[in-house]
């Protein structure tokens, strides 16, 4: 009773075409059909939040989302987002304020704070912490992490005043 | 914030970012479930669903007629190839050891045992085939919990034992009941951690390919312990350990709990054998719940008596250990370990304290970051506050009053342990400094005015690191050892490599290493890379990477190997230079003569002479290559120490619990990278608050896991735990080269028992004490309502 | 921890899915955000042979006011209906209860529509219709119907539509201008299912006295509950101390909440009476501090 569709969705750019079981969950399409082993799974249940891609420019959790529902959307991943050889600002900023141990957080921890930051460019320490609450991190206590988020928006602040628009 | 002066120097001591950090960030790295290996299968395990039972039937064969099936395989055949499952921590003298098979063969004693298990073309169908195998249980009695296996009539786990007791143990010093007799004050209480897990984000999982032709088994395992976990599969599938290669993936956080040794590696590798196959075997996050070692549950009911005065005479009490079904591959030890640090930081001159390990139809008991001294902290910061209470005294005071002074150093405690060093009280001091200086203390009297009920919780720990000196761990009954070898080798181009059988699982084990090359050398810590994770190319680690041994041990074993390596560089320096190996200095990958920076030769030119041309340029005395090794077998283990302290708010209402601050004042001797090693105390701290207020597995009496999944087993997110402010001071292990402590462990160690201090602070009107963890709102509630209506609370 | 086989068919818009919906039977599911159902597939406890997805649907993503309601599609994602101006004007309730449920990420993808559908009794959507006293328009292959709240939720995880219906949208009443609202919730971690939570909407008159008192609780029953007998003693009151304070235990007497491994029943009894007393209260507070 297996139920094949051929689906083609673009992920960081790159057109990808292939047949998925309709079961196959975006995560799993993502990691065993396109390559893209970034984005990780944690719980399998919507819960821990390493699985978060973009799905049309919104953060879901890749985990609840069936592959064969994606089928001509555009998909960005913890892969599409360093820019050329360069760390983002986010990315770096992850780096220098520790916000990553293990890393096995980190490509649902960054997706989402992505967003968080895109639609509070400004956030209060309380705004990082509810906006990351929905992605689950056991090895850093977060600290570092709430630190690299604000100081991420300090710094794209710093980036808008120098040059007047948002890197 | 450190309290000792700052060092000259380029990387050890700086907040170096982590090496790893740029492909962990951009998704380039490579975790267990990322590897794919050539004509790779995929496995999943039939787990019991009732928690003891007789396995009268087992039918496969509707498993193995679904499309894209290899092979399934029960207990049955599995014990024609493999041994029991090991057990390596033998603590107590003639413990009844209870071992299984990876899979069941005819009893299961715990829900989630395995019984079966697939192979197939992927998971999702290696699942399906699951749900066709049939198996009939005939249910045995269940013993559910530590009070009914110590029932009178408990029902029996292994018949031919008199009853549910593995084994006991009472260690002693000087004596107890004369102290008890004659003290003043004796407070007393029954402590409960409930049952958690290490719960890494990153599930276990290995793949195994076994090649009956060559004979030669070939692991990627997701391990903390890859020389061990080599050492263990040569044992239970009778293999030559020469024919067995274990590697490492990155490893998505370990906590201990990926130190032990697992079932699904021996089912993967009888998948394998079978299927001709290599086989990935993941463990999703349901099954984690009860294939991944169960830890914490342990009950402690201990007793300390004083003097008037405040000094301590006594400790005594019982521990019980809630084993599982059968031992894990840790057997009782961090019970154990639990005990043997009950009596803290304090000068305690007489003890007696007894390990109960009792076995229950619950998974087995296994590591998790802090190895049982999370509770013998709480057994002895709850005593300690509890009597500060009764006599009237300040908690800080009656702390310091009982510390061992820094000239009694080392100090031995009485049951076990030598501290090395430490300078307690400064710790102390340094911590209510900056709890005053934070303006908490204000803030609770405002708050308390203001009708909210603010707590203030203060916890000293210590931290047993760097196990151990081998040879004393295999008189305390472990089977296995504890020194850590490494190669430190420079190539051709003078740039330098590292090899060591520690791995890295986040804590920066990479970065530490490279920064403690790259000071000891001299050359820029990008000339440094850093090999962990095969055991065909990396040396051996007894043990493997846990008990707090990275930064100690490896660390020392590369102080000294580099300290050879460059006197040898030096020398092949001053035959190129013309001088005196002596004049010579090492700085930013340059050999030069000191004071006369243009006379200098680069490593890169050292290693041309070292390995390619030798004729001229390596003097005749000096062998070729530029390699070192060291093996450090520590003379003692390290302790390292901290006084925790946690800002709290309590809803008396509803019972709940609000962490609004924390700060903890450190001492781990000297510190490498103090970025990572506050992260490394932030994270500890955040997993302990877990266990403190949120983590539990619940059971209920059929054995059943209510938890099973991150609906219900509640790690805390980033809401739920506080910022962290660290404090260090340096006092440095003595016996170890670079002075290095073990500071992995710290946070879990320290934060359980302070969050019970916090909250008898913010209730201190009601006098409430919390014993139990963790305190969920429905139990404080329960606690406060009892204190309310005038009930004694312990 | 990986789904069990199903067919996957995408529906175009309603009719189309009740069209496929009476095609299959009993066997199929609607998938809309995937919230609930997927993890519930993925842990293999729940197994429809057939998937109706709506997702590519158009005529069910709307928030529109109409004649003194607000009305919200079905497939409304939470966090577009959030962050909506309408809906926070009209009924202010539901951004304060969005912000309890789940994360952003959920939201992001979670519909209106799939959380009543789903009918969770601790959930926060089905209790904000519940307390308003909103109305679900369902349709079937004859046609719609309207169900009030109280009558859509049967059970846990059951509600009144039938095999072959769809639900379409909901209609919540436009609260007066100025009123209160509050949401008290006792969940363990920000964003879980709330082991009890009470919704509150009180409107004070010129006079002091409330001329609307809408009260509901979550998690303590088999479905959201109306707490009318606490409604009845609070209306045309001025709200004081020692009113609430008995609303608060007739609130806790008209629920029968069950065990499970979060809080016991009798705990979520003393619970609703604590969060009714302090939903009334901070609404009232609500009311007075203002609010645009
Ligand atoms: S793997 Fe998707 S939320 Fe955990
Ligand atoms: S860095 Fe390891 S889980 Fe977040």
């Amino acid at each position: 009773m297996s139920d094949k569709h051929t689906i083609t969705v673009t992920v960081n750019g790159h057109v990808y075409t292939d047949d998925c079981e309709a079961r196959m969950t975006l995560a799993d399409f993502l990691r065993r059909q396109c390559g893209l082993t970034g984005t990780h799974l944690g719980c399998e249940h919507g819960v821990c939040g390493a699985c978060t891609v973009f799905l049309d420019d919104v953060a879901v959790r890749s985990c609840l989302t069936f592959a064969v529902q994606a089928d001509g959307a555009r998909i960005k991943t913890v892969e599409g987002l360093a820019e050329g050889d360069e760390l983002n600002t986010l990315q770096k900023s992850f780096q220098e304020n520790h916000g990553l141990q293990c890393g096995f957080c980190t490509p649902g921890m960054l997706m989402c704070a992505t967003e968080l930051l895109r639609e509070n460019p400004n956030p209060t320490e309380t705004e990082v912490r509810e906006g990351i609450s929905g992605v689950l991190c056991r090895c850093t206590g977060y600290d570092g992490i709430v630190r690299s988020v604000m100081a991420a928006a300090d710094s794209r602040r710093d980036g808008v005043s120098e040059s007047g628009s948002i890197s | 914030m450190t309290t000792t002066e700052p060092q000259s120097t380029k990387y050890a001591g700086k907040p170096q970012p982590g090496i790893d950090d740029p492909s962990l960030l951009t998704g380039s790295s490579t975790y267990m479930d990322d590897i794919t290996v050539p004509r790779m299968i995929e496995g999943a395990v039939l787990r019991s669903p009732v928690a003891h039972a007789r396995i009268t039937r087992i039918d496969v064969s509707k498993a193995r007629e679904l499309p894209g099936v290899f092979d399934v395989i029960t207990g049955n055949d599995l014990v024609e190839i493999a041994g029991e499952q090991p057990v390596i921590w033998y603590p107590i003298p003639e413990q009844r050891i209870a071992r299984a098979h990876a899979l069941a063969t005819d009893t299961v004693r715990w829900v989630g045992q395995g019984v079966a298990a697939v192979a197939a073309v992927d998971r999702y169908v290696a699942e399906d085939a699951l749900e066709l195998i049939e198996v009939d249980y005939e249910p045995l009695p269940v013993v559910a919990d530590l009070e009914q296996a110590l029932a009178p009539d408990a029902p029996k786990l292994y018949e031919d034992w008199p009853d549910n007791v593995s084994g006991s143990m009472t260690l002693t010093a000087g004596d107890a009941d004369a102290a008890f007799a004659e003290a003043d004050v004796v407070v007393g209480a029954s402590f409960r951690h409930h049952p958690g897990y290490g719960c890494p984000i990153e599930t276990r999982g290995c793949i195994s390919n076994w090649d009956v032709f060559s004979g030669r088994l070939d692991v990627w395992l997701g391990t903390q312990s890859p020389n061990l976990a080599r050492e263990l599969f040569a044992q239970v599938l009778s293999l030559p350990v020469s024919k067995i290669r274990v590697r490492t993936p990155e490893i998505g956080g370990g906590f201990g709990l990926k130190f032990d040794f697992y079932p699904e590696g021996v089912i993967a590798a009888i998948l394998s054998r079978r299927s001709k196959r290599p086989v990935k075997l993941l463990e999703d996050r349901q099954e984690s719940f009860v294939a991944s070692s169960r830890s914490r549950d342990m009950r402690h009911d201990f007793e300390m008596a004083l003097r008037s005065d405040g000094t301590i005479l006594g400790l005594r009490g019982t521990a019980y250990g809630v084993l599982g079904g059968a031992l894990g591959t840790v057997g009782a030890g961090p019970p154990w370990a639990s005990v043997l640090t009950s009596m803290g930081p304090y000068k305690i001159p007489n003890q007696e304290l007894t390990l109960k390990a009792v076995m229950t139809n619950r998974s087995p008991y296994g590591s998790y970051r802090g190895w049982g001294v999370p509770k013998g902290n709480i057994v002895h910061e709850r005593l300690i506050e509890l009597a500060a209470r009764k006599l009237g005294m300040s908690r800080i005071e009656l702390r310091r009053m009982n510390f061992p002074a820094p000239d009694e150093f080392p100090y031995f405690s009485g049951a076990a342990f030598t501290f090395d060093s430490g300078r307690y009280a400064d710790c102390l001091d340094l911590a209510t400094s900056a709890v005053e200086e934070r303006g908490w203390n204000e803030l609770q009297r405002e708050g308390r005015e203001a009708g909210r009920s603010i707590g203030i919780g203060y916890g000293f720990h210590i931290e047993p690191g760097a196990y151990g000196p081998s040879r004393v761990l295999n008189m305390v009954g472990l089977d296995h050892s504890g020194f850590d070898e490494v190669y430190v080798r420079m190539d051709s181009a003078g740039k330098v490599t590292v090899l060591s059988g520690q791995i890295s699982t986040g804590q920066g084990t990479h970065t530490t290493y490279a920064q403690l090359v790259a000071e000891g050398l001299g050359v820029p810590i990008e000339d440094v890379t850093v090999v962990t994770g095969d055991t065909e190319s990396c040396p051996y680690t007894g043990y493997g990477t846990g008990g707090s041994r990275a930064a100690t041990l490896g660390g020392a074993a590369i102080v000294n190997a580099t300290g050879r390596l460059k006197a040898k560089i030096l020398r092949i320096g001053a035959e190129l230079l013309e001088a005196d190996p002596e004049d010579l200095e090492l700085d930013n990958g340059r050999v030069s003569v000191r004071g006369a920076a243009d006379s200098s030769v680069s490593t890169a030119d050292i290693g041309y002479s070292a390995y390619r041309m030798l004729n001229g340029r390596l003097p005749e005395s000096e062998t070729p290559t530029l390699e070192e090794v060291d093996v450090f077998d520590p003379a003692n283990m390290t302790t390292s120490y901290a006084c925790t302290a946690l800002l709290v708010e309590v809803d008396r209402q509803t019972g709940a619990v609000k962490l609004l601050d924390c700060l903890q004042a450190h001492d781990a001797g000297v510190i490498i990278n103090p970025l990572l090693a506050d992260g490394q105390l932030a994270g500890g701290l955040a997993q302990a608050f877990g266990g403190g207020l949120f983590e539990e597995f619940v059971y209920d009496d059929d054995g059943q896991i209510r938890t099973a999944s991150f609906m219900d087993y509640l790690i805390p997110s980033a809401t739920d735990i506080p910022p962290f402010h660290f404090y260090h001071q340096e006092t440095p292990a003595p016996h170890i080269p670079g002075g290095m402590k073990g500071l992995g462990e710290a946070g879990t160690i320290a934060g359980v028992s302070v969050v019970g201090s916090a909250i008898d602070d913010a209730l201190s009107d009601l006098g409430v004490t919390v014993c139990e963890f963790p305190m969920t709102p429905p139990r404080l509630l329960e606690l406060i309502r009892a204190a309310q209506s005038g009930e004694a609370t312990t | 921890m990986k789904p069990p086989p199903f067919e996957y068919r995408s529906a175009h818009d309603s009719a189309e899915a009740v069209t496929l919906l009476t095609e299959y039977g009993d066997d199929a599911k609607i998938l809309a955000g995937g919230q609930s159902l997927v993890p519930l597939m993925n842990f293999r406890m729940a197994r429809p042979s057939v998937l109706i997805d709506i997702n590519q649907t158009q005529d069910m993503t709307h928030i529109h006011a109409e004649d003194g309601h607000l009305v919200v599609g079905a497939m409304t994602r939470q966090r577009v209906l959030e962050r909506d101006q309408t809906a926070g004007s009209a009924v202010p309730l539901l951004p304060a209860a969005l912000a309890h449920s789940g994360h952003t990420t959920n939201r992001n993808r979670g519909t209106f529509g799939g959380s009543l559908a789903h009918a969770d009794p601790a959930a926060e959507l089905p209790t904000v219709l519940v307390a308003l006293g909103g109305e679900l328009t369902v349709q079937g292959p004859s046609g719609k119907r309207t169900v009030p709240a109280e009558d859509f939720f049967l059970a846990p995880l059951v509600t009144s539509l039938e095999y072959n219906e769809i639900l379409l949208s909901a209609r919540l009443p436009r609260l007066p201008r100025g009123t209160g609202v509050r949401v008290e919730e006792l969940a363990r971690r920000h964003g879980d299912f709330a082991i009890v939570s009470v919704m509150a909407a009180v409107h004070l008159d010129s006079n002091g006295r409330a001329d609307l008192v809408r009260i509901a609780a979550g998690g303590v029953d088999s479905t959201p509950i109306r707490l009318h007998e606490a409604e009845a003693q609070l209306s045309g009151t001025t709200l004081d101390d020692a009113g609430i304070d008995a609303a608060a235990v007739a609130a806790a007497d008209s629920v029968q909440p069950t065990d499970d491994v979060h809080g016991s029943a009798s705990y979520r009894l003393e619970m609703v009476r604590v969060l009714v007393a302090r939903a009334i209260r901070s609404a009232i507070t609500h009311q007075k501090e203002g609010h645009p």
